[in-house]
């Protein structure tokens, strides 16, 4: 496929709801069942090497009306728990064996909860990511989650997961992660050859195929990259960040750009490439997973690093993509982000990085008032 | 000699200016604004090269402004009209701190710090009745080109009022006009008085305080010019090719732009 094909077959995924993806891939792999991983992160190696799709699930966007789960979250609640709360109501998580929380927010906290006393026949996991990465205990605290989690997973499946499984899973999701890193590199490098908004539906949609077939597309956009016309225009080039759990509609992104604005680097899909370098493939793939998680993830509003403080991490960021400024986007009601916001704006202030905060939610629908923020934002920074 | 250009893909009319690095203006062009964007402003593009005597790609940087502007695909840059409008104003009249832009869909009272940079706006978006879109289909209800309506407006003895706010009532204000025998000058006068009406109030509230610049299409109508001249009171402004302002703004940004990313490309 060309890249612009594999931009339009992955906005046709991103387009269906969870069952219809698992009917979808049934098509080429008659027994797949899928297991729902909400964001930000599970160890998709582990669910992969259980003979599980693991399927992301970044809540219902604009697929579905929210007409059950409003009885149970309230109106301060972000998007993405009500839509995914709709889904397991309105029956559209068919083909699903399971899905995983992790500890990321109260409110996925209690999605986890609430999703498993209002479903039958599908397995909840709650997985206490550790909070604290400078402990000493924290590595083997967290392998040992990750076992409970195996084992709880094999008991469900009727089988066992090996390590050897594990460890194949874990050379296939590197590889991955590999690709999507020289993408984001390359972009950086060739301003205008693939966009922001192209760059997010596939990393998104990536994430609702097997591996395997990922992988080919990744290497298909990788080989073609060099070939396709790029037409770097004059921009302000910024940071997303904020947008590590629930994801911006595409059109936001679009708007984003054609406001101006070039995304040099983001926290988009945060999760499915958490990894700044390969997680090892030697030893035991569970440790070699957990250490990944301490000592190799990207920061991130949901952790807390003592020794490598958030606002580091966005300076870093910043610093690193040769961007000149930053912009927010929360989802609405995301405590995790908007709490951190009071930091990060005290940072940038502190250092002269101009910011501006977008809020967003799943279901918005018109894109000129914040395509006008992001002009004048720009245009304040273009034009003395 | 650098050659930039400011494209204005306004919803009527596709205007181009083109400039060389003195912000001195070689060329303009102009196209009606068609469906395609890419079409219409290659022809734009094309009359202003042709009256800069330059070949198209001679062109070394192309800013897009107005509703079109993220359209052209080999744009280098869009800024928003309101921007533009300051900037092209600004540079022809530099004294002058308001700025009154009435297009065919919109009419934009911006008001303008030192050197021309926006300090606050108000546009009239969501309604046509305070713009040239609604000049246009009184013309054609009363049977006359768009071109006449500015020299007929003057030949006004009685100026008949429009004081409906929205464009479809005040249509059927002008057929009541018209079946009282109201002659077509006195109804498009008064329908240039409403229309400086409308303006007034938005610059009042961008704090209207001394002269202001008439640009868009609409200042090429010489009873537009006339009604605001009367209304208003502080002198009103009106350069010579008040269609392409905006266009110009987006040129001389463009030039800016171009030479700052010259030097940055330089240093690197």
């Amino acid at each position: 496929m060309t890249i612009d094909e594999i931009v339009l077959h992955s906005r046709s995924l991103l387009d269906m709801k969870p069952s219809q993806v698992i009917k979808k891939t049934q098509e080429t792999y008659p027994n797949v069942r899928g297991f729902a991983v909400f964001p930000v992160y599970a160890p998709h190696e582990i669910i992969h090497a259980a003979g599980l799709m693991p399927v992301g699930l970044y809540g219902a966007g604009d697929q579905l009306e929210i007409t059950h789960a409003d009885s149970r979250f309230q109106s301060f609640i972000c998007s993405i728990a009500k839509s995914t709360l709709e889904l397991f109501l309105a029956d559209e998580m068919d083909g699903f064996v399971g899905i995983a929380f992790s500890s990321i927010c109260d409110v996925a906290r209690n999605l986890a909860s609430v999703v498993s006393r209002n479903t039958e026949g599908i397995y909840v996991e709650y997985l206490h990511l550790p909070q604290n990465m400078a402990s000493e205990q924290s590595q083997t605290y967290t392998r040992s989650e990750y076992e409970r989690f195996r084992r709880k997973l094999a008991e469900h499946v009727g089988r066992p997961i090996t390590d050897a499984a594990i460890s194949e899973s874990l050379k296939l999701y590197n590889e991955q992660r590999r690709l999507i890193r020289a993408i984001y590199a390359y972009r950086q490098d060739h301003p205008g050859s693939i966009s922001a908004a192209e760059l997010t539906c596939i990393t998104k949609a990536g994430t609702r195929m097997m591996p395997g077939d990922y992988l080919t597309i990744l290497k298909d956009v990788m080989e073609q990259l060099p070939q396709r016309p790029a037409h770097a225009r004059d921009t302000v080039r910024v940071v997303v960040e904020g947008a590590f759990c629930e994801q911006p509609p595409i059109e936001l992104i679009e708007a984003i750009e054609a406001a101006g604005c070039e995304i040099r680097d983001d926290d988009m899909m945060l999760g499915w490439r958490l990894f700044t370098g390969d997680v090892s493939e030697q030893g035991d793939p569970l440790t070699a997973l957990a250490n990944a998680y301490l000592n190799e993830s990207v920061y991130c509003s949901t952790r807390h690093d003592y020794y490598h403080p958030r606002t580091e991490g966005l300076l870093a960021r910043v610093r690193d993509s040769g961007a000149k400024a930053v912009l927010f986007t929360p989802a609405k009601f995301c405590e995790p982000a908007l709490l951190d916001y009071v930091l990060f704006k005290r940072c940038l202030d502190d250092k002269g990085v101009p910011h501006l905060k977008l809020e967003f939610e799943e279901k918005m629908w018109t894109f000129e008032a914040p395509r006008t923020e992001v002009e004048t934002f720009a245009e304040s920074m273009l034009f003395d | 000699m650098t050659f930039v250009a400011g494209v204005d893909l306004g919803s009527g009319r596709t205007k181009t200016v083109i400039i060389d690095e003195n912000e001195q203006i070689l060329g303009m062009g102009m196209a009606r604004t068609e469906a395609d964007f890419d079409i219409v402003s290659s022809k734009s593009i094309g009359s202003a090269c042709e009256s800069a005597g330059i070949s198209d790609d001679q062109i070394e940087y192309i800013a897009t402004t107005g509703l079109g502007r993220y359209s052209l695909d080999r744009r280098d840059i869009q800024i928003t009209e309101l921007t533009c409008g300051g900037r092209g104003a600004h540079a022809l009249f530099p004294d002058a701190h308001f700025v009154v832009d009435m297009g065919a869909q919109c009419t934009r009272a911006i008001s303008l710090r030192d050197g021309g940079k926006v300090k606050s706006f108000r546009t009239n978006e969501k309604c046509a009745a305070g713009s040239g879109g609604f000049l246009e289909r009184i013309s054609r209800y009363l049977e006359v080109s768009i071109e006449e309506v500015g020299k007929l407006s003057l030949e006004a003895n009685d100026a008949q009022p429009i004081s409906s706010v929205c464009a479809v009532l005040a249509e059927s204000e002008i057929i009541n006009h018209v079946s009282e025998g109201k002659t077509v000058p006195d109804i498009l006068r008064g329908a240039h008085d409403s229309l400086a009406g409308r303006a007034l109030s938005q610059l009042k509230l961008v704090g209207f305080d001394s002269p202001v610049v008439f640009i868009g299409g609409v200042a090429m109508q010489e009873g537009m010019v006339d009604a605001c001249r009367e209304l208003f009171p502080y002198p009103v402004y009106v350069p010579e090719h008040p269609l392409h302002v905006v266009a110009y703004g987006a040129a001389i940004l463009g030039l800016r732009r171009h030479e700052k990313r010259t030097q940055e490309t330089a240093v690197a």
